[in-house]
């Protein structure tokens, strides 16, 4: 029997119209269609916020965890089926904020995964406290006065940890993220991409044409394997008050599933208790 | 109830090796024909302090702690020192010279050290003399210290052999001790630590996947796993934090894995969203609590009994969940094999509650059988799946356990959500709904009532006074209990291997039929009273606790029952 591929689902989408997450949606759909992947071997995991609902309206196998914590279900779940791909959806606060120690171990591990986070610099789900990455000053809900911090970089976070892959991309352009999302899941190890996308109810200031306005296509003069170059690239856009596409650095390192020991590789799902293999280990305490 | 048992110490500073001179030491006596005991008295330091292994050894099983030594072997002046208020008043020591006490034995083990050409060879030295001193044979005795140090490199490995042969000549001078133990012969017996145990338990359970942040004293497991991971085919991550390992567990377990992880009351403290993921999402999962004392920090080498209450409320909202605790080393093996199948079976999790008495002790123990463990899995077999026309993760049942998919499995789609949700996994807020799939997970619960077991009762009951114990204070609290009726008392020992649910019906009328009970409860805060309250609507008569972070000793808890039970 044939599989169909990855689809909208049946569950009715609760975005506001107008919700960059749209845009995520459908660079997600044409991407999965482009890796000519069966369904059922793809795995979705989410946090909490509005970004990760995108695994619902897809027919996809899902896992909507707690708020912060898709990464540590994404990797484990990764580790026990390698034969499922697995790309992650979540927001600036739960991929930054609460989980922020997830995200710098999960760049270390370099388990074959996706991360795709949907940086609408807000919290649209709870109606408008700023996020990690709102800039300075800016109003919202929980900082009237402007928010007083300065804003997370995760671009510059993730190549100065040596990420494997990391891009950014924005919702407003469905093909060019497909493309990149395509990329970073074909992309052996850990791939981040950071999709800037408006919140049209919580953001008045980060709008489709603001993002418009400030966005750069990376050249093709940028040689992504360069670290150095990506670092200073990153740097000079931002000086500049520019927001870079594209991808900004990618490299090559064994992902975390090679320096597993060789008997793990079958998927877990498959495995039987063997009591009697016990027996050789218990032979050392005799 | 008091068989032959010989009771020792073995003291010195932490980094002269006294945990493997006793784990050494263990293994001599076992192979010789004995069955031993022993626990760690140790200070939370890597180098200098004191760090005390005490030993009950005898000719049946007997672990339980004894308060008073025999004998006293100490590497340092300080750990003589330290020993010395147990030692008996006609027992023997070694020690250096500087501790001066007429009970010490012209015995220099420093000298020994030089002679065999090391000064890391003296808890070996220690090792042998005491097994010569019980009547091992020397075959035993070098055979034994040639194959623990047989991977190490040349030099180490004939220092401590030197060092086991010097100590087999001086102790052909000494006194024999305890010449009424009759060891047996032939018998194949194994020694091993708590967490040992617990890790080879899981094994034979059928572990895969394992993910853990190291804390005291659960990270024995961590490190067991780690070791076997590529002969067991056990995936396992050192997690970041203990909310990356817990989520790590769920997310393993909902991909077909038999996911387990092992920390402490303060990691399970931070754990505990992930608890209540688990049931959310019915995922399977085993998790190994190792108590020490709290709160916060508290004592991260000691050992208490305090975490029963938090970790049957862990989590918030309505988890259904079982709790375990073996009372000693080789319960700690069956309920790691038996644990993976249990979560399994209802989709819970299963709780492994030990201490660091039991991790860190070690006992001598019969081989296990492995005859009667399951071999099977409860995932729907992805032969059925490929039939089916649909499947849903939370689909609504009797017993209120829904056939579990892995993803991957087959071409059905597995969804499930932190949120509320529908059988199809789905977010929902509907009233219906949600009170469906409540009254569902209530079903869940009654199945694992009746599954639960009733608590061991050893003695009759009936108009006695009816000691309660549960996790590593059984073995001493039945050694008491034997010793009560000695002393003329009606007594008898119940004991709970599985807490929760609890076996409420039939500790009530356990606790009515008794003449008085007395809770044994190593905790601050009457915790193990508490839950029986919880239990059964009844309070113990009395209770009898420690917080020290110590272990009861039988001299201990036989005195305060016995004044309790004169009072």
């Amino acid at each position: 029997m044939t599989i169909p591929p990855v689809e909208r689902s049946d569950v009715p989408c609760t975005w506001c119209p107008g919700c960059g997450n749209f845009g995520i949606l459908q660079a997600l759909q044409k991407a999965f269609r482009d890796l000519d992947l069966p369904r059922h071997r793809l795995l979705m995991v989410s946090g909490i916020g509005q970004a990760t609902k995108t695994p619902h309206y897809l027919t996809v196998n899902t896992f909507n965890g707690l708020h912060g914590r898709a990464l540590p279900v994404a990797q484990a779940a990764r580790l026990a089926a390698r034969d499922m791909t697995v790309v992650v959806n979540s927001g600036d606060g739960d991929a930054y904020g609460e989980g922020g120690n997830h995200l710098l171990h999960a760049m270390r591990r370099n388990v074959d995964l996706t991360l795709v986070v949907h940086d609408n610099r807000i919290y649209g789900l709870t109606k408008g406290q700023a996020s990690p990455t709102t800039p300075t000053g800016q109003r919202a809900s929980g900082d009237p006065r402007g928010v007083v911090a300065a804003p997370l970089d995760p671009l510059a976070l993730a190549v100065s940890q040596d990420c494997s892959f990391v891009a950014q991309g924005w919702s407003g352009r469905v093909d060019a993220l497909a493309t990149l999302i395509l990329a970073a899941v074909r992309h052996r190890g850990f791939s981040l991409v950071n999709v800037l996308q408006p919140c049209v109810s919580f953001n008045s200031t980060h709008t489709g044409a603001w993002f418009r306005d400030h966005a750069d296509e990376i050249p093709g003069s940028h040689d992504p394997t360069d670290r150095l170059a990506a670092m200073a690239l990153l740097v000079d856009h931002g000086r500049r008050g520019r927001l870079p596409l594209g991808v900004v650095y990618r490299t090559e390192r064994p992902s975390f599933e090679e320096g597993l020991p060789p008997s793990t590789a079958k998927p877990l799902r498959e495995r039987l208790p063997e009591p009697s293999a016990v027996l050789t280990l218990l032979e050392r305490f005799r | 109830m008091s068989n032959a048992a010989f009771t020792f110490s073995l003291a010195g500073a932490a980094g002269q090796g006294v945990q493997t001179g006793a784990d050494l030491l263990g293994r001599i006596l076992t192979r010789h024909g004995l069955w031993v005991w022993s626990h760690a008295d140790v200070e939370s330091r890597i180098r200098g302090g004191i760090n005390i292994m005490h030993f009950v050894v005898s000719d049946r099983p007997c672990e339980y702690v004894a308060g008073a030594a025999d004998l006293v072997v100490a590497l340092t002046a300080e750990s003589a020192a330290a020993c010395a208020p147990s030692l008996r008043q006609e027992g023997l020591a070694v020690a250096p010279a500087a501790w001066t006490d007429p009970r010490r034995l012209s015995v220099d083990l420093d000298a020994l050290g030089s002679q065999a050409g090391s000064t890391k060879v003296v808890a070996t030295a220690a090792a042998a003399l005491v097994a010569a001193m019980v009547g091992v044979d020397s075959a035993t005795v070098r055979s034994t210290v040639a194959e623990t140090f047989s991977s190490r490199d040349g030099g180490i490995a004939d220092a401590n052999r030197t060092a086991a042969d010097l100590a087999l000549a001086e102790a052909s001078v000494l006194p024999r001790l305890a010449p009424d133990l009759r060891p047996e012969s032939d018998h194949g017996r194994l020694f091993l630590s708590g967490h040992q145990a617990l890790s080879a338990g899981a094994v034979a359970g059928g572990v895969t996947f394992f993910s853990a942040y190291p804390m005291s004293p659960a990270t024995g497991c961590f490190i067991d796993l780690a070791a076997c991971a590529d002969e067991a085919g056990i995936v396992v991550v050192q997690a970041e934090d203990e909310v990356a390992a817990i989520n790590m567990v769920a997310g393993a377990g909902y991909a077909g894995a038999r996911a387990m992880t092992a920390t402490s009351g303060g990691g399970l403290c931070l754990m505990t969203e992930g608890v209540s993921l688990l049931g959310m999402t019915e995922t399977p999962a085993v998790i190994v609590v190792a108590q020490r004392p709290g709160p916060a920090t508290g004592m991260a080498t000691r050992t208490a009994q305090e975490d029963l209450t938090m970790v049957i409320h862990a989590g918030h909202g309505f988890v259904p969940r079982v709790i375990l605790a073996p009372p000693d080393v080789g319960s700690a093996f069956r309920h790691g094999a038996l644990a993976f199948d249990l979560a399994e079976r209802f989709q819970v999790p299963v709780f492994i509650l030990t201490d660091q008495l039991l991790q860190d002790g070690a006992a001598t123990l019969e081989p296990p059988d492995l005859s009667n463990l399951p071999t099977a899995r409860h995932l729907v077999p992805a032969t059925e799946l490929g039939v089916r026309d649909d499947y849903v993760r939370h689909a609504d049942t009797i017993d209120g356990v829904s056939p579990q998919a892995a993803p991957g499995a087959s071409r059905h789609l597995v969804v499930v959500d932190s949120h509320t949700h529908d059988e199809r996994g789905h977010l929902t807020d509907r009233p219906a709904v949600a009170a469906a799939w409540a009254e569902k997970q209530q079903r869940k619960e009654a199945s694992l009532r009746q599954a639960t077991p009733p608590p061991l009762v050893e003695g009759d009951p009936e108009g006695a006074i009816l000691v309660l114990a549960w996790g590593s204070a059984v073995g001493t609290a039945r050694e008491a209990v034997g010793r009560l009726r000695l002393l003329g008392h009606r007594t008898a020992l119940a004991s709970l291997e599985w807490l929760w649910p609890a076996p409420e019906e039939e500790l009530a009328s356990l606790m009515d039929e008794a003449a008085m009970t007395v809770a044994v409860d190593a905790s601050v805060g009457a915790v193990f009273s508490r839950y029986l309250t919880l239990a059964t609507g009844r309070r113990p008569t009395m209770t009898v606790t420690r917080l020290d972070g110590r272990p009861f000793t039988v001299e201990d808890l036989t005195a305060r029952l016995a004044q309790e039970v004169s009072a």
